[in-house]
């Protein structure tokens, strides 16, 4: 009776699965769209906002930089791409996968049921049913450092753009994996706030003002490092090591935050209180 | 066919427990204490494909959280499940192909959207063809009278229209089983009726099973051929829905207000008794058995200045507590059902 398609055997039926879970998540981000769009004086005016918000930190650095023009090797050009990625990295994250930094919220106040009855990867499922508008003027504003201070050549467009996906990824799972720490502590919403604050305001300092204990948090436990690193590290020179370090940083906290969510998902709890979708 | 089978279903939560008082917090935060609370003890419970049932309790008798298991949500501590052949908690995508769940107090639909937009991302979400989408659309739209509202926003539908568009979408994709909530909660009683029309008129149309749990017992009697009541986490009855209306649901509450001045009857019909007087307001109780209620209405409205008048059902604690004093014989949990 049902019209479902088959989601076992065969890899054709694989394939048609994973077109299927494509084309939802694609209408999914257009509903969004449409949703943050039935305010328009707030999308934009929040999105601007944002945008302002980014450059009034720009301003900070470049009266700082005018009266001190180097800081352990940190020029305003590195400082104003550390914003480009960072900035962009959040962006593009919040806009796709809004839902990560209110996954503590959603599991202490049960808002996982409905998602649970729908034949959509779950964790996914959650990640895509919201867009964040403030991250849109964060996007925006990483782009428009990019064309302002970054490397107009197709190479330098590459590293940009691979220094956005690992800042974006490295922001998705940390702040999932904290989250995800609510299905084993009840109301972890605190402590991953905490973080996911933590996480985006060091990823906003040059790394090499770190020194000692600091910098092995940074590149470890809160691994803002990778984000920070990323204007000398990638766009300045290519360094291998750093390069694939990100990447081996991204795939480690990645595994962390998909097994936590998927492990707690067991132990989820449900609620009673009122929930609809945004 | 059976549409699900349940053995032994067992779910328990941890409860911290915390006495009243600041000192009581401190004592907590640094030595909680927790406690074991059984939601579901044990049910048994079969159903076949097609069987329209109601599953009742009390708040806080483990109906929400054995529909929750039975959908995949919750995990439970122990026992067996099988829901259209599917263990619910092990194969949740592949079953939510084949299921349909809709909660009275969580919504699918998205608020500042209008539901035309749901309904297209539900059409991605199962995965339904183009031309199959668009026809069941606009069929479910034209039986469930959604035409004026599928182009307005969800946050300005009233309850009535949103939980009417709500459980359209969950038709959608055809469900073989739809496990309904409390999907009439808050809702006022014309739409109520309707709400349950639709819901038979699917059920005889398309044979979908339904899963119903209530506090309302008009939705029992209009929808549901059979009652399954679970109290405390067991199942204490189980029978067709006649049978509850006949031994159980056999009275009905008229509250009357009369206008000033006015008297009540000198003697009341046969099968009335007051259970409140006052000098304009009175509580009536209707025993359905032996008066019809349509005479008893008929024999105030003709002989009364009436101001206002409600009828109710009994609520669904005295139907537990008459289940409990053996006034309906249902068969009990571990006789096995069906």
């Amino acid at each position: 009776m049902s019209t479902a398609v088959s989601l076992t055997g065969g890899r054709g039926s694989r394939i048609r699965r994973a077109a299927g879970i494509a084309r939802y998540v694609l209408t999914c981000w257009k509903l969004n769209l449409a949703a943050a769009m039935e305010y328009r004086a707030s999308f934009f005016m929040l999105a601007v906002m944002m945008f302002v918000n980014n450059c009034i930190w720009l301003v900070f650095w470049a009266i700082f930089f005018n009266r001190f023009p180097a800081v352990n090797g940190w020029e305003l050009r590195d400082v104003m791409l550390l914003w480009g990625i960072s900035a962009g990295g959040f962006g593009w994250s919040s806009v796709l996968f809004g839902n990560y930094p209110r996954i503590a919220p959603i599991v202490a106040n049960g808002e996982l049921d409905v998602f649970l009855t729908q034949p959509k990867p779950l964790l996914l499922n959650v990640l895509v049913s919201r867009m964040s508008l403030t991250a849109m003027g964060d996007f925006l504003f990483g782009v428009a450092i990019y064309a302002l201070a970054g490397e107009h050549t197709l190479i330098g467009a590459a590293k940009y753009a691979l220094g956005l996906l690992i800042s974006g990824l490295l922001f998705l799972f940390v702040t999932l994996a904290a989250g995800s720490l609510a299905f084993f502590f009840g109301h972890a919403e605190g402590m991953a706030f905490q973080l996911f604050n933590g996480l985006v305001a060091l990823s906003t300092y040059p790394t090499d003002i770190f020194k000692g204990t600091a910098r092995i948090v940074l590149f470890t436990v809160l691994p803002a490092g990778f984000i920070s690193y990323a204007p000398i590290g990638l766009l300045r020179r290519f360094d291998g090591t750093f390069v694939w370090l990100a990447a081996a940083a991204v795939a480690a906290f990645g595994l962390l935050a998909v097994s936590l969510f998927a492990v707690g998902v067991r132990r989820y709890t449900s609620g009673n209180r009122m929930a609809m979708r945004g | 066919m059976l549409a699900l089978e349940v053995e032994g279903l067992v779910k328990t939560f941890l409860v911290k427990r915390k006495p009243e008082g600041f000192k009581a917090s401190v004592r907590s935060l640094l030595r909680p204490e927790w406690t074991e609370k059984t939601a579901v003890a044990g049910i048994r419970l079969k159903a076949e494909a097609g069987e329209t049932l109601a599953f009742l309790g009390p708040n806080g008798a483990g109906k929400s959280t054995t529909i929750k298991m039975l959908t995949g949500i919750l995990h439970p501590s122990s026992g067996h499940a099988r829901v259209l052949g599917m263990v619910p908690w092990k194969e949740r995508a592949a079953l939510a192909f084949r299921i349909g769940a809709v909660f009275g107090q969580k919504s699918q639909l998205w608020y500042h959207l209008p539901p035309a937009d749901t309904f297209e991302l539900l059409s991605r979400m199962y995965e339904l063809g183009r031309a199959d989408y668009l026809r069941r659309r606009d069929e479910l739209v034209e039986r469930f009278e959604l035409g004026p509202y599928m182009q307005t926003p969800v946050r300005k539908l009233s309850l009535g229209e949103r939980m009417r568009c709500e459980i359209a979408a969950a038709f959608l994709h055809r469900p073989e089983l739809l496990f309904l909530d409390e999907p009439t909660i808050g809702l006022d009683v014309i739409v109520k009726r309707r709400i349950r029309e639709l819901i038979a008129e699917r059920n005889r149309e398309e044979g979908t099973t339904v899963f119903l749990t209530s506090h309302d017992p008009s939705d029992i009697e209009q929808l549901c051929r059979r009652a399954v009541v679970i109290h405390h986490g067991t199942v204490i009855f189980d029978a067709p829905v006649e049978r509850l209306k006949r031994e159980v649901l056999t009275c009905k509450t008229v509250r009357l207000k009369l206008r000033d001045g006015a008297r009540l009857l000198e003697k009341l019909p046969g099968g009335v008794r007051a259970a409140e007087a006052g000098p304009s307001a009175w509580r009536l109780s209707v025993d359905t058995t032996t008066a019809s209620i349509e005479d008893v209405l008929a024999a105030f409205v003709g002989h009364c200045a009436i101001e206002d008048m409600t009828i109710e059902d009994p609520p669904m604690e005295d139907v537990i507590r008459a289940v409990y004093e053996g006034k309906a014989g249902g068969r009990p949990a571990e006789e096995g059902t069906v």
